[in-house]
Protein backbone atom coordinates (compact mmCIF):
# COMPACT_ATOMS: atom_id res chain seq x y z
CA UNK A 1 0.00 0.00 0.00
CA UNK A 2 1.13 3.21 -0.71
CA UNK A 3 0.27 6.40 1.72
CA UNK A 4 1.43 9.62 0.95
CA UNK A 5 0.63 13.13 2.75
CA UNK A 6 0.90 16.87 1.73
CA UNK A 7 1.63 18.67 4.72
CA UNK A 8 4.37 17.48 7.74
CA UNK A 9 2.65 19.24 10.58
CA UNK A 10 0.19 18.43 12.70
CA UNK A 11 -2.32 16.73 11.17
CA UNK A 12 0.31 15.05 8.88
CA UNK A 13 2.31 14.00 11.14
CA UNK A 14 -0.05 12.16 13.64
CA UNK A 15 -1.99 10.80 10.20
CA UNK A 16 1.60 9.16 9.58
CA UNK A 17 2.00 7.84 13.05
CA UNK A 18 -1.28 6.35 13.01
CA UNK A 19 -0.60 4.80 9.47
CA UNK A 20 2.43 3.05 10.83
CA UNK A 21 0.71 1.30 14.12
CA UNK A 22 -1.51 -0.23 11.96
CA UNK A 23 0.70 -0.93 8.89
CA UNK A 24 4.20 -1.87 9.51
CA UNK A 25 4.71 -2.50 5.97
CA UNK A 26 2.80 0.12 4.05
CA UNK A 27 5.17 2.83 2.15
CA UNK A 28 4.58 6.12 4.02
CA UNK A 29 5.76 9.55 2.29
CA UNK A 30 5.39 13.34 3.18
CA UNK A 31 5.89 15.66 1.14
CA UNK A 32 6.46 19.48 2.79
CA UNK A 33 7.40 22.77 1.56
CA UNK A 34 8.92 23.73 4.41
CA UNK A 35 12.64 23.73 5.04
CA UNK A 36 12.71 21.92 8.11
CA UNK A 37 10.42 18.87 9.64
CA UNK A 38 7.54 19.33 12.03
CA UNK A 39 7.86 21.66 14.70
CA UNK A 40 5.18 22.89 17.18
CA UNK A 41 3.88 25.77 14.87
CA UNK A 42 2.60 27.91 17.94
CA UNK A 43 6.13 27.76 18.72
CA UNK A 44 7.56 30.14 16.34
CA UNK A 45 6.62 32.96 18.80
CA UNK A 46 8.64 31.24 21.44
CA UNK A 47 11.68 30.85 19.07
CA UNK A 48 11.27 34.66 17.74
CA UNK A 49 11.59 35.88 21.62
CA UNK A 50 14.48 32.96 22.10
CA UNK A 51 12.76 30.86 25.03
CA UNK A 52 12.61 28.31 23.05
CA UNK A 53 15.91 27.12 21.48
CA UNK A 54 16.06 25.87 17.77
CA UNK A 55 16.99 22.01 18.69
CA UNK A 56 13.67 22.22 20.49
CA UNK A 57 11.42 23.48 18.61
CA UNK A 58 10.83 19.92 16.78
CA UNK A 59 7.68 18.10 17.11
CA UNK A 60 9.22 14.74 17.28
CA UNK A 61 13.01 12.65 17.79
CA UNK A 62 15.40 13.44 15.64
CA UNK A 63 15.05 9.78 14.76
CA UNK A 64 11.04 9.71 14.54
CA UNK A 65 11.14 9.40 10.68
CA UNK A 66 13.80 6.64 10.32
CA UNK A 67 11.80 4.84 13.10
CA UNK A 68 8.58 5.01 12.15
CA UNK A 69 9.77 4.25 8.24
CA UNK A 70 8.67 7.59 7.15
CA UNK A 71 9.17 9.08 3.81
CA UNK A 72 10.59 13.09 3.73
CA UNK A 73 10.58 15.12 0.81
CA UNK A 74 11.14 18.80 2.85
CA UNK A 75 11.42 21.88 0.22
CA UNK A 76 8.94 19.66 -1.99
CA UNK A 77 5.73 21.54 -3.29
CA UNK A 78 2.83 19.40 -4.54
CA UNK A 79 1.59 21.10 -7.42
CA UNK A 80 -1.17 18.73 -8.45
CA UNK A 81 -3.34 15.63 -7.67
CA UNK A 82 -3.96 13.33 -10.76
CA UNK A 83 -7.06 12.06 -9.29
CA UNK A 84 -7.22 9.49 -12.30
CA UNK A 85 -3.80 8.31 -12.22
CA UNK A 86 -3.60 8.53 -8.69
CA UNK A 87 -0.32 10.77 -8.46
CA UNK A 88 0.76 14.22 -6.99
CA UNK A 89 3.38 16.22 -9.61
CA UNK A 90 5.93 18.15 -7.62
CA UNK A 91 8.52 20.26 -9.52
CA UNK A 92 10.91 17.83 -10.27
CA UNK A 93 8.92 14.22 -9.70
CA UNK A 94 5.88 12.41 -9.16
CA UNK A 95 4.29 10.60 -6.38
CA UNK A 96 2.41 7.18 -6.85
CA UNK A 97 -0.43 7.06 -3.84
CA UNK A 98 -3.43 4.78 -3.28
CA UNK A 99 -4.56 6.89 -0.22
CA UNK A 100 -3.79 10.55 -0.26
CA UNK A 101 -4.07 13.30 2.51
CA UNK A 102 -4.20 16.72 1.97
CA UNK A 103 -2.92 18.33 5.00
CA UNK A 104 -2.22 21.41 3.84
CA UNK A 105 -2.96 24.05 6.67
CA UNK A 106 -3.47 27.65 6.42
CA UNK A 107 -2.62 30.08 4.51
CA UNK A 108 -2.49 34.17 5.85
CA UNK A 109 -5.06 36.48 4.63
CA UNK A 110 -3.67 39.17 2.93
CA UNK A 111 -6.44 42.45 3.11
CA UNK A 112 -6.62 44.80 0.45
CA UNK A 113 -3.60 47.14 1.42
CA UNK A 114 -3.14 49.83 -1.42
CA UNK A 115 0.39 49.64 -2.43
CA UNK A 116 1.04 46.76 -0.86
CA UNK A 117 3.25 44.43 -3.13
CA UNK A 118 5.83 42.15 -1.75
CA UNK A 119 8.04 44.78 0.22
CA UNK A 120 11.15 43.29 1.95
CA UNK A 121 10.28 43.94 5.06
CA UNK A 122 6.44 43.12 4.88
CA UNK A 123 5.92 39.42 6.66
CA UNK A 124 3.47 37.06 7.26
CA UNK A 125 3.64 35.09 10.62
CA UNK A 126 2.75 31.48 10.46
CA UNK A 127 6.04 29.45 9.34
CA UNK A 128 9.29 28.53 11.10
CA UNK A 129 11.31 30.96 8.47
CA UNK A 130 9.43 33.35 8.41
CA UNK A 131 9.65 34.21 12.16
CA UNK A 132 13.52 33.68 11.01
CA UNK A 133 13.28 36.11 8.85
CA UNK A 134 11.93 38.61 11.10
CA UNK A 135 14.41 37.26 13.67
CA UNK A 136 17.18 38.51 11.52
CA UNK A 137 15.99 41.97 9.80
CA UNK A 138 14.89 43.59 13.54
CA UNK A 139 17.09 45.70 15.29
CA UNK A 140 16.86 47.56 18.54
CA UNK A 141 15.52 50.76 16.69
CA UNK A 142 13.12 49.10 14.73
CA UNK A 143 9.69 50.32 14.81
CA UNK A 144 7.00 47.10 14.04
CA UNK A 145 3.58 47.61 12.79
CA UNK A 146 1.31 44.23 13.14
CA UNK A 147 -1.75 44.52 11.15
CA UNK A 148 -4.27 42.35 13.37
CA UNK A 149 -4.77 41.80 17.22
CA UNK A 150 -6.14 38.32 17.09
CA UNK A 151 -3.69 35.30 18.61
CA UNK A 152 -1.18 34.95 15.78
CA UNK A 153 -0.72 39.10 15.79
CA UNK A 154 -0.72 39.45 19.73
CA UNK A 155 1.76 36.38 19.62
CA UNK A 156 4.38 38.08 17.32
CA UNK A 157 3.70 41.39 19.35
CA UNK A 158 4.88 39.09 22.55
CA UNK A 159 7.94 37.46 20.56
CA UNK A 160 9.64 40.40 19.33
CA UNK A 161 8.77 42.37 22.87
CA UNK A 162 12.34 43.68 24.38
CA UNK A 163 14.11 43.48 21.08
CA UNK A 164 12.68 46.49 19.33
CA UNK A 165 11.68 50.24 19.68
CA UNK A 166 8.06 49.98 19.43
CA UNK A 167 5.30 48.27 18.54
CA UNK A 168 1.76 49.00 17.42
CA UNK A 169 -1.15 46.60 16.79
CA UNK A 170 -3.85 47.78 14.82
CA UNK A 171 -6.97 46.18 14.75
CA UNK A 172 -10.23 46.72 12.45
CA UNK A 173 -12.28 45.05 15.85
CA UNK A 174 -13.35 47.02 18.93
CA UNK A 175 -11.14 44.81 20.70
CA UNK A 176 -7.99 42.02 20.98
CA UNK A 177 -8.90 38.37 20.01
CA UNK A 178 -12.32 39.54 18.38
CA UNK A 179 -13.36 35.92 17.78
CA UNK A 180 -12.72 34.50 21.17
CA UNK A 181 -13.46 36.72 23.53
CA UNK A 182 -16.52 39.06 24.66
CA UNK A 183 -15.13 42.68 25.38
CA UNK A 184 -14.68 42.39 28.73
CA UNK A 185 -12.72 39.65 28.76
CA UNK A 186 -10.69 41.24 26.14
CA UNK A 187 -10.43 44.32 28.20
CA UNK A 188 -8.15 42.19 30.55
CA UNK A 189 -5.98 41.05 27.79
CA UNK A 190 -5.47 44.50 26.66
CA UNK A 191 -4.77 45.94 29.50
CA UNK A 192 -1.85 43.50 30.69
CA UNK A 193 -0.13 44.01 27.11
CA UNK A 194 -0.12 47.61 26.89
CA UNK A 195 1.66 47.87 30.32
CA UNK A 196 4.40 46.15 28.57
CA UNK A 197 4.40 49.35 26.58
CA UNK A 198 2.93 47.76 23.75
CA UNK A 199 0.28 50.65 21.75
CA UNK A 200 -3.18 49.17 20.36
CA UNK A 201 -4.64 51.34 17.62
CA UNK A 202 -8.28 49.53 17.53
CA UNK A 203 -11.71 50.22 15.12
CA UNK A 204 -8.96 51.18 12.19
CA UNK A 205 -7.74 48.84 9.24
CA UNK A 206 -4.12 49.56 7.33
CA UNK A 207 -5.48 51.51 4.30
CA UNK A 208 -2.08 51.68 2.21
CA UNK A 209 1.43 51.32 2.99
CA UNK A 210 4.30 53.77 1.42
CA UNK A 211 8.04 53.78 0.64
CA UNK A 212 9.95 51.89 -2.22
CA UNK A 213 11.72 49.19 -1.35
CA UNK A 214 10.66 49.07 1.69
CA UNK A 215 7.08 50.00 3.59
CA UNK A 216 8.25 53.19 5.31
CA UNK A 217 4.94 54.07 6.32
CA UNK A 218 1.48 52.40 7.28
CA UNK A 219 -1.70 54.92 6.27
CA UNK A 220 -4.60 54.31 8.44
CA UNK A 221 -8.60 54.24 7.13
CA UNK A 222 -8.87 57.69 9.48
CA UNK A 223 -5.42 58.85 7.22
CA UNK A 224 -3.52 59.03 10.61
CA UNK A 225 0.23 57.76 9.84
CA UNK A 226 2.81 55.43 11.28
CA UNK A 227 6.77 55.26 10.51
CA UNK A 228 7.52 51.31 9.78
CA UNK A 229 10.74 49.37 9.56
CA UNK A 230 9.04 45.96 9.84
CA UNK A 231 5.42 45.59 9.02
CA UNK A 232 3.69 42.55 9.92
CA UNK A 233 0.21 41.18 8.78
CA UNK A 234 -1.22 38.71 10.53
CA UNK A 235 -5.15 39.62 10.32
CA UNK A 236 -6.09 35.86 9.93
CA UNK A 237 -6.10 32.48 8.19
CA UNK A 238 -8.12 30.53 5.41
CA UNK A 239 -7.62 26.80 4.90
CA UNK A 240 -5.04 25.98 2.01
CA UNK A 241 -7.76 24.60 -0.63
CA UNK A 242 -6.27 25.08 -3.78
CA UNK A 243 -4.83 21.62 -4.55
CA UNK A 244 -8.17 19.81 -3.68
CA UNK A 245 -10.18 22.50 -5.26
CA UNK A 246 -8.19 22.26 -8.97
CA UNK A 247 -8.45 18.47 -8.64
CA UNK A 248 -12.56 18.86 -8.69
CA UNK A 249 -12.51 17.52 -4.97
CA UNK A 250 -15.47 18.93 -2.94
CA UNK A 251 -14.79 22.37 -1.19
CA UNK A 252 -16.67 25.19 0.42
CA UNK A 253 -14.69 27.42 2.41
CA UNK A 254 -12.65 24.45 3.36
CA UNK A 255 -11.88 21.11 1.97
CA UNK A 256 -15.59 18.97 2.77
CA UNK A 257 -15.18 15.48 4.11
CA UNK A 258 -17.10 13.29 5.94
CA UNK A 259 -16.97 11.57 9.73
CA UNK A 260 -13.88 9.69 8.08
CA UNK A 261 -12.10 12.72 6.53
CA UNK A 262 -12.49 11.40 3.31
CA UNK A 263 -13.13 13.92 0.80
CA UNK A 264 -15.67 13.78 -2.47
CA UNK A 265 -13.20 11.27 -3.99
CA UNK A 266 -12.98 7.81 -1.89
CA UNK A 267 -9.22 7.49 -2.26
CA UNK A 268 -8.30 11.10 -1.02
CA UNK A 269 -8.77 12.14 2.41
CA UNK A 270 -8.09 15.26 4.13
CA UNK A 271 -7.70 16.70 7.49
CA UNK A 272 -6.77 19.76 9.74
CA UNK A 273 -7.08 23.21 9.19
CA UNK A 274 -7.65 22.85 5.65
CA UNK A 275 -10.88 20.90 6.12
CA UNK A 276 -14.29 22.15 7.31
CA UNK A 277 -15.54 20.44 10.26
CA UNK A 278 -18.90 19.94 12.25
CA UNK A 279 -19.08 21.94 15.26
CA UNK A 280 -20.54 20.47 18.32
CA UNK A 281 -22.24 23.63 19.29
CA UNK A 282 -23.61 25.34 16.43
CA UNK A 283 -23.77 22.40 14.66
CA UNK A 284 -22.80 24.11 11.58
CA UNK A 285 -19.86 22.98 9.42
CA UNK A 286 -17.04 25.38 10.16
CA UNK A 287 -13.21 25.99 9.75
CA UNK A 288 -11.62 25.18 13.40
CA UNK A 289 -7.75 26.14 12.79
CA UNK A 290 -6.72 24.62 15.93
CA UNK A 291 -3.65 22.34 16.23
CA UNK A 292 -5.38 19.59 19.08
CA UNK A 293 -8.32 19.77 15.99
CA UNK A 294 -5.48 18.82 13.64
CA UNK A 295 -4.04 16.17 15.61
CA UNK A 296 -7.01 14.33 16.04
CA UNK A 297 -8.11 14.83 12.16
CA UNK A 298 -4.71 13.08 11.44
CA UNK A 299 -5.11 10.53 13.45
CA UNK A 300 -8.45 9.59 12.30
CA UNK A 301 -8.19 10.30 8.75
CA UNK A 302 -5.03 8.05 9.25
CA UNK A 303 -6.71 4.82 10.76
CA UNK A 304 -9.10 5.51 7.90
CA UNK A 305 -6.62 5.43 5.52
CA UNK A 306 -5.01 1.94 7.15
CA UNK A 307 -8.57 0.19 6.66
CA UNK A 308 -10.21 0.80 9.93
CA UNK A 309 -13.43 2.52 10.06
CA UNK A 310 -12.96 4.80 13.04
CA UNK A 311 -15.34 8.47 13.23
CA UNK A 312 -13.55 11.18 13.75
CA UNK A 313 -13.74 12.95 17.57
CA UNK A 314 -16.63 15.96 17.99
CA UNK A 315 -14.87 19.52 17.62
CA UNK A 316 -15.40 23.15 18.97
CA UNK A 317 -13.44 25.37 19.52
CA UNK A 318 -10.42 25.92 22.22
CA UNK A 319 -7.73 27.72 23.19
CA UNK A 320 -5.24 28.17 25.96
CA UNK A 321 -2.58 31.08 25.18
CA UNK A 322 -0.35 33.14 27.66
CA UNK A 323 0.37 36.45 26.52
CA UNK A 324 3.07 38.30 29.34
CA UNK A 325 2.36 35.65 31.64
CA UNK A 326 -1.74 36.23 31.48
CA UNK A 327 -3.06 32.41 30.91
CA UNK A 328 -6.60 32.90 28.99
CA UNK A 329 -8.31 29.42 28.36
CA UNK A 330 -11.46 29.31 26.43
CA UNK A 331 -13.33 26.68 24.92
CA UNK A 332 -16.79 27.02 23.13
CA UNK A 333 -19.05 30.36 21.97
CA UNK A 334 -18.85 33.57 23.55
CA UNK A 335 -22.24 33.35 24.05
CA UNK A 336 -25.16 35.05 22.70
CA UNK A 337 -28.17 37.29 24.30
CA UNK A 338 -30.68 34.41 25.01
CA UNK A 339 -27.91 32.65 27.29
CA UNK A 340 -27.27 32.89 30.20
CA UNK A 341 -24.20 34.18 31.08
CA UNK A 342 -22.01 34.24 34.14
CA UNK A 343 -19.07 36.35 35.48
CA UNK A 344 -16.71 35.95 38.81
CA UNK A 345 -14.21 38.91 37.89
CA UNK A 346 -11.36 39.84 40.21
CA UNK A 347 -9.20 42.29 39.25
CA UNK A 348 -7.05 40.45 36.38
CA UNK A 349 -9.02 37.10 36.76
CA UNK A 350 -12.09 36.39 34.78
CA UNK A 351 -14.21 33.09 35.25
CA UNK A 352 -17.24 33.43 32.50
CA UNK A 353 -19.55 30.40 31.88
CA UNK A 354 -22.24 30.60 29.01
CA UNK A 355 -24.93 28.44 29.98
CA UNK A 356 -27.87 27.66 28.05
CA UNK A 357 -30.66 24.96 28.53
CA UNK A 358 -28.96 23.24 31.44
CA UNK A 359 -26.07 22.73 29.24
CA UNK A 360 -22.51 24.88 29.45
CA UNK A 361 -21.64 26.25 26.09
CA UNK A 362 -18.78 28.03 26.94
CA UNK A 363 -16.39 29.40 28.99
CA UNK A 364 -13.45 31.84 29.40
CA UNK A 365 -10.87 31.57 32.26
CA UNK A 366 -7.84 34.04 32.44
CA UNK A 367 -5.91 33.65 35.39
CA UNK A 368 -7.41 31.22 36.97
CA UNK A 369 -6.59 28.01 35.34
CA UNK A 370 -7.06 25.19 37.78
CA UNK A 371 -9.09 21.88 36.53
CA UNK A 372 -10.32 24.07 32.87
CA UNK A 373 -10.66 20.84 31.30
CA UNK A 374 -13.19 19.49 33.49
CA UNK A 375 -15.74 22.17 32.18
CA UNK A 376 -13.84 21.43 28.69
CA UNK A 377 -15.32 17.86 29.19
CA UNK A 378 -19.51 19.17 30.34
CA UNK A 379 -18.90 20.89 27.32
CA UNK A 380 -17.88 17.85 25.41
CA UNK A 381 -19.92 15.32 26.98
CA UNK A 382 -23.55 17.84 26.84
CA UNK A 383 -23.77 17.16 30.51
CA UNK A 384 -26.83 18.22 31.92
CA UNK A 385 -26.11 20.72 34.84
CA UNK A 386 -28.64 20.20 36.82
CA UNK A 387 -27.17 16.47 37.46
CA UNK A 388 -24.29 17.68 39.25
CA UNK A 389 -23.55 17.72 42.91
CA UNK A 390 -23.18 21.55 42.70
CA UNK A 391 -23.96 24.50 40.87
CA UNK A 392 -20.85 25.40 39.07
CA UNK A 393 -21.23 29.09 39.12
CA UNK A 394 -20.90 28.91 42.73
CA UNK A 395 -17.76 27.44 43.12
CA UNK A 396 -14.40 26.23 41.75
CA UNK A 397 -14.62 22.99 39.30
CA UNK A 398 -13.71 19.44 40.97
CA UNK A 399 -13.88 15.97 39.58
CA UNK A 400 -16.32 16.72 43.10
CA UNK A 401 -18.65 18.13 40.76
CA UNK A 402 -19.97 14.55 39.51
CA UNK A 403 -22.21 11.99 41.63
CA UNK A 404 -20.08 9.36 42.83
CA UNK A 405 -21.18 6.73 40.91
CA UNK A 406 -20.16 9.07 37.86
CA UNK A 407 -16.44 9.71 39.88
CA UNK A 408 -15.48 6.46 40.19
CA UNK A 409 -16.37 5.06 36.82
CA UNK A 410 -14.34 7.65 35.53
CA UNK A 411 -11.17 7.27 37.93
CA UNK A 412 -11.63 3.66 37.54
CA UNK A 413 -11.17 3.75 33.84
CA UNK A 414 -14.71 2.73 33.53
CA UNK A 415 -15.49 5.23 30.41
CA UNK A 416 -12.88 4.57 28.22
CA UNK B 1 -0.93 -1.38 32.47
CA UNK B 2 -0.44 -0.41 36.34
CA UNK B 3 -2.77 2.57 37.61
CA UNK B 4 -2.94 4.34 40.74
CA UNK B 5 -6.91 4.18 41.92
CA UNK B 6 -8.65 6.33 44.66
CA UNK B 7 -11.05 4.98 46.75
CA UNK B 8 -12.99 7.99 48.59
CA UNK B 9 -14.45 5.79 51.29
CA UNK B 10 -11.24 5.42 52.82
CA UNK B 11 -9.42 8.77 52.36
CA UNK B 12 -8.64 10.73 55.26
CA UNK B 13 -8.02 13.95 53.28
CA UNK B 14 -4.35 14.35 55.33
CA UNK B 15 -2.50 15.23 52.58
CA UNK B 16 0.80 13.05 52.71
CA UNK B 17 0.10 11.70 49.01
CA UNK B 18 1.00 15.40 48.16
CA UNK B 19 3.56 15.96 50.82
CA UNK B 20 5.29 12.74 49.72
CA UNK B 21 4.79 13.32 46.03
CA UNK B 22 6.53 17.37 46.13
CA UNK B 23 9.72 15.67 48.19
CA UNK B 24 10.01 13.07 45.71
CA UNK B 25 10.02 15.31 42.63
CA UNK B 26 12.49 17.94 44.40
CA UNK B 27 16.07 18.20 43.64
CA UNK B 28 17.28 18.02 47.22
CA UNK B 29 14.42 14.73 48.14
CA UNK B 30 14.83 16.71 51.11
CA UNK B 31 10.81 17.16 53.17
CA UNK B 32 11.97 20.69 54.46
CA UNK B 33 13.59 22.19 51.61
CA UNK B 34 11.41 20.37 49.07
CA UNK B 35 8.66 22.42 50.95
CA UNK B 36 10.44 25.79 52.36
CA UNK B 37 12.82 26.18 49.06
CA UNK B 38 11.73 24.22 46.01
CA UNK B 39 7.98 25.41 45.54
CA UNK B 40 6.86 22.17 43.57
CA UNK B 41 3.63 21.13 42.47
CA UNK B 42 2.35 17.83 43.52
CA UNK B 43 0.91 15.26 41.02
CA UNK B 44 -1.43 14.46 43.33
CA UNK B 45 -4.21 16.62 45.16
CA UNK B 46 -7.14 16.00 47.40
CA UNK B 47 -10.38 16.60 46.64
CA UNK B 48 -12.95 17.61 48.81
CA UNK B 49 -16.43 16.67 49.18
CA UNK B 50 -18.92 18.61 51.14
CA UNK B 51 -22.06 17.04 52.44
CA UNK B 52 -24.39 17.86 54.74
CA UNK B 53 -23.03 16.21 57.60
CA UNK B 54 -19.50 16.14 56.73
CA UNK B 55 -16.57 16.24 54.35
CA UNK B 56 -15.24 13.47 52.25
CA UNK B 57 -12.13 13.41 50.17
CA UNK B 58 -10.55 11.51 47.84
CA UNK B 59 -6.99 11.69 46.30
CA UNK B 60 -6.76 12.23 42.27
CA UNK B 61 -3.64 12.25 39.96
CA UNK B 62 -3.43 11.70 35.99
CA UNK B 63 -4.92 8.81 35.04
CA UNK B 64 -2.69 7.66 32.30
CA UNK B 65 -5.65 7.43 29.74
CA UNK B 66 -4.83 4.99 26.95
CA UNK B 67 -5.89 7.65 24.66
CA UNK B 68 -4.63 10.76 26.24
CA UNK B 69 -6.54 14.13 25.36
CA UNK B 70 -3.61 15.84 26.81
CA UNK B 71 -0.75 14.23 24.55
CA UNK B 72 -3.34 15.34 21.30
CA UNK B 73 -3.62 18.92 22.43
CA UNK B 74 0.38 19.82 23.25
CA UNK B 75 1.63 22.14 20.73
CA UNK B 76 4.78 21.16 21.45
CA UNK B 77 5.15 17.90 21.26
CA UNK B 78 6.38 18.11 25.19
CA UNK B 79 3.73 15.68 26.45
CA UNK B 80 4.09 11.81 25.12
CA UNK B 81 3.42 8.33 26.11
CA UNK B 82 6.42 6.72 27.04
CA UNK B 83 7.21 2.91 25.97
CA UNK B 84 5.47 1.76 28.91
CA UNK B 85 2.36 3.73 28.76
CA UNK B 86 2.94 6.45 30.91
CA UNK B 87 2.14 9.88 30.03
CA UNK B 88 5.13 11.75 30.58
CA UNK B 89 6.02 15.64 29.59
CA UNK B 90 9.57 16.86 28.74
CA UNK B 91 10.31 20.17 30.64
CA UNK B 92 12.83 21.02 28.40
CA UNK B 93 9.80 21.17 25.51
CA UNK B 94 7.15 22.43 27.14
CA UNK B 95 6.01 26.41 26.93
CA UNK B 96 2.73 26.32 29.55
CA UNK B 97 0.48 26.91 27.05
CA UNK B 98 -1.80 25.08 29.24
CA UNK B 99 -3.52 23.12 26.67
CA UNK B 100 -2.87 20.03 28.16
CA UNK B 101 -5.06 22.13 31.47
CA UNK B 102 -7.68 22.87 28.68
CA UNK B 103 -8.21 19.11 28.02
CA UNK B 104 -7.75 16.93 30.67
CA UNK B 105 -11.34 15.66 32.17
CA UNK B 106 -9.96 15.09 35.13
CA UNK B 107 -8.33 18.43 36.06
CA UNK B 108 -4.92 16.65 36.95
CA UNK B 109 -2.27 18.96 34.83
CA UNK B 110 -1.01 21.77 36.62
CA UNK B 111 0.87 24.65 35.75
CA UNK B 112 4.24 24.87 38.03
CA UNK B 113 4.86 27.89 40.12
CA UNK B 114 7.78 29.17 37.99
CA UNK B 115 5.04 29.05 34.99
CA UNK B 116 7.61 27.65 32.84
CA UNK B 117 6.39 24.29 32.21
CA UNK B 118 3.18 22.09 33.87
CA UNK B 119 3.19 19.39 36.64
CA UNK B 120 1.62 16.25 36.43
CA UNK B 121 2.28 12.56 38.04
CA UNK B 122 4.90 10.13 36.18
CA UNK B 123 3.94 7.31 38.91
CA UNK B 124 7.64 8.29 40.21
CA UNK B 125 9.17 6.28 37.29
CA UNK B 126 12.40 8.08 38.46
CA UNK B 127 12.11 7.15 41.96
CA UNK B 128 11.12 3.76 41.52
CA UNK B 129 7.08 2.92 43.23
CA UNK B 130 4.54 5.45 43.46
CA UNK B 131 5.61 7.28 46.48
CA UNK B 132 1.95 8.79 47.26
CA UNK B 133 0.73 4.95 47.39
CA UNK B 134 3.32 3.67 49.84
CA UNK B 135 2.66 6.10 52.30
CA UNK B 136 -0.43 6.76 52.45
CA UNK B 137 -1.32 5.71 56.01
CA UNK B 138 -4.90 4.06 55.20
CA UNK B 139 -4.61 2.71 51.89
CA UNK B 140 -6.52 4.51 50.13
CA UNK B 141 -4.70 4.99 46.99
CA UNK B 142 -3.35 1.71 45.33
CA UNK B 143 -1.30 0.90 42.42
CA UNK B 144 -3.51 -1.92 40.84
CA UNK B 145 -3.60 -3.56 36.89
CA UNK B 146 -6.61 -1.76 35.44
CA UNK B 147 -8.21 -5.33 34.85
CA UNK B 148 -7.75 -5.68 39.25
CA UNK B 149 -11.10 -7.50 40.81
CA UNK B 150 -11.56 -4.79 42.77
CA UNK B 151 -12.10 -2.22 40.61
CA UNK B 152 -15.10 -4.30 38.94
C1 LIG C 1 1.85 31.88 15.64
C2 LIG C 1 0.80 30.82 15.77
C3 LIG C 1 0.31 30.47 17.03
C4 LIG C 1 -0.66 29.49 17.16
N1 LIG C 1 -1.09 29.16 18.41
C5 LIG C 1 -1.98 28.18 18.57
C6 LIG C 1 -2.39 27.76 19.87
O1 LIG C 1 -1.94 28.29 20.88
N2 LIG C 1 -3.30 26.77 19.98
C7 LIG C 1 -3.83 26.15 18.87
O2 LIG C 1 -4.65 25.26 19.01
N3 LIG C 1 -3.45 26.51 17.63
C8 LIG C 1 -2.55 27.51 17.45
N4 LIG C 1 -2.17 27.86 16.18
C9 LIG C 1 -2.81 27.17 15.03
C10 LIG C 1 -2.12 25.84 14.74
O3 LIG C 1 -0.77 26.04 14.53
C11 LIG C 1 -2.77 25.17 13.52
O4 LIG C 1 -4.12 24.92 13.80
C12 LIG C 1 -2.08 23.85 13.16
O5 LIG C 1 -0.75 24.07 12.82
C13 LIG C 1 -2.80 23.14 12.00
O6 LIG C 1 -2.10 22.00 11.62
P1 LIG C 1 -2.21 21.38 10.16
O7 LIG C 1 -1.39 20.15 10.18
O8 LIG C 1 -3.62 21.28 9.77
O9 LIG C 1 -1.61 22.47 9.17
P2 LIG C 1 -0.30 23.37 9.19
O10 LIG C 1 0.34 23.38 10.51
O11 LIG C 1 -0.69 24.67 8.59
O12 LIG C 1 0.66 22.60 8.19
C14 LIG C 1 0.44 22.42 6.84
C15 LIG C 1 1.74 22.13 6.16
O13 LIG C 1 1.55 21.80 4.81
C16 LIG C 1 2.50 22.48 4.01
N5 LIG C 1 1.96 22.58 2.65
C17 LIG C 1 0.89 23.29 2.24
N6 LIG C 1 0.70 23.13 0.91
C18 LIG C 1 1.66 22.29 0.48
C19 LIG C 1 2.00 21.76 -0.80
N7 LIG C 1 1.29 22.06 -1.88
N8 LIG C 1 3.06 20.93 -0.88
C20 LIG C 1 3.79 20.62 0.21
N9 LIG C 1 3.51 21.10 1.43
C21 LIG C 1 2.47 21.93 1.57
C22 LIG C 1 2.64 23.80 4.73
O14 LIG C 1 3.80 24.50 4.38
C23 LIG C 1 2.69 23.33 6.16
O15 LIG C 1 3.96 22.92 6.54
C24 LIG C 1 -1.19 28.85 16.01
C25 LIG C 1 -0.71 29.19 14.74
C26 LIG C 1 0.27 30.17 14.61
C27 LIG C 1 0.78 30.51 13.23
Amino acid sequence: MKYLIIGDSAAGVNAAQTIRSKDKEGLITILSNESIAAYGRPLISYYLSGKVLPENIFYRNKNFYKKEKINLFLNTQAQEIDVKNKKVNAAQKEFEYDKLLIASGSLPLIPQIKNLKEQKNVFTFLTFDESRKIKESINPDSKVVIAGAGLIGLKAAEGLYGKVAKITVIDLADRVMASVLDKSAADIIQNHIEKKGIEFILNKSVAEVEGGEKVEKIILSDAKTLDCDIFIIAVGVRPNISLAKNAQIRTSKGIIVNEYMQTSESDIYAAGDCVESLDLISNESKVLALWPNAVSQGETAGANMAGEKKLVPSSFAMNAISFFGMQLISAGIIGGSDADIYVDKNGDKLRRLNIANDNLIGFVLINDNQRAGIYTALINDRVKLSELEYDIKLKDIGLNVYTKEKRRDKIFGKEE
Amino acid sequence: MKRIYAFEDKCLGCGLCEVYCRTAHSKSKDIIKAHKEENIVSGISIEEIMSPKSAFYFALQCRHCKDPKCVKACISGAMYKDENDIVRNNKDKCVACLSCVLVCPFGAIKKNTDGKAVSKCDLCVEVGSPVCVENCPNEAIKLLDEDSEILK
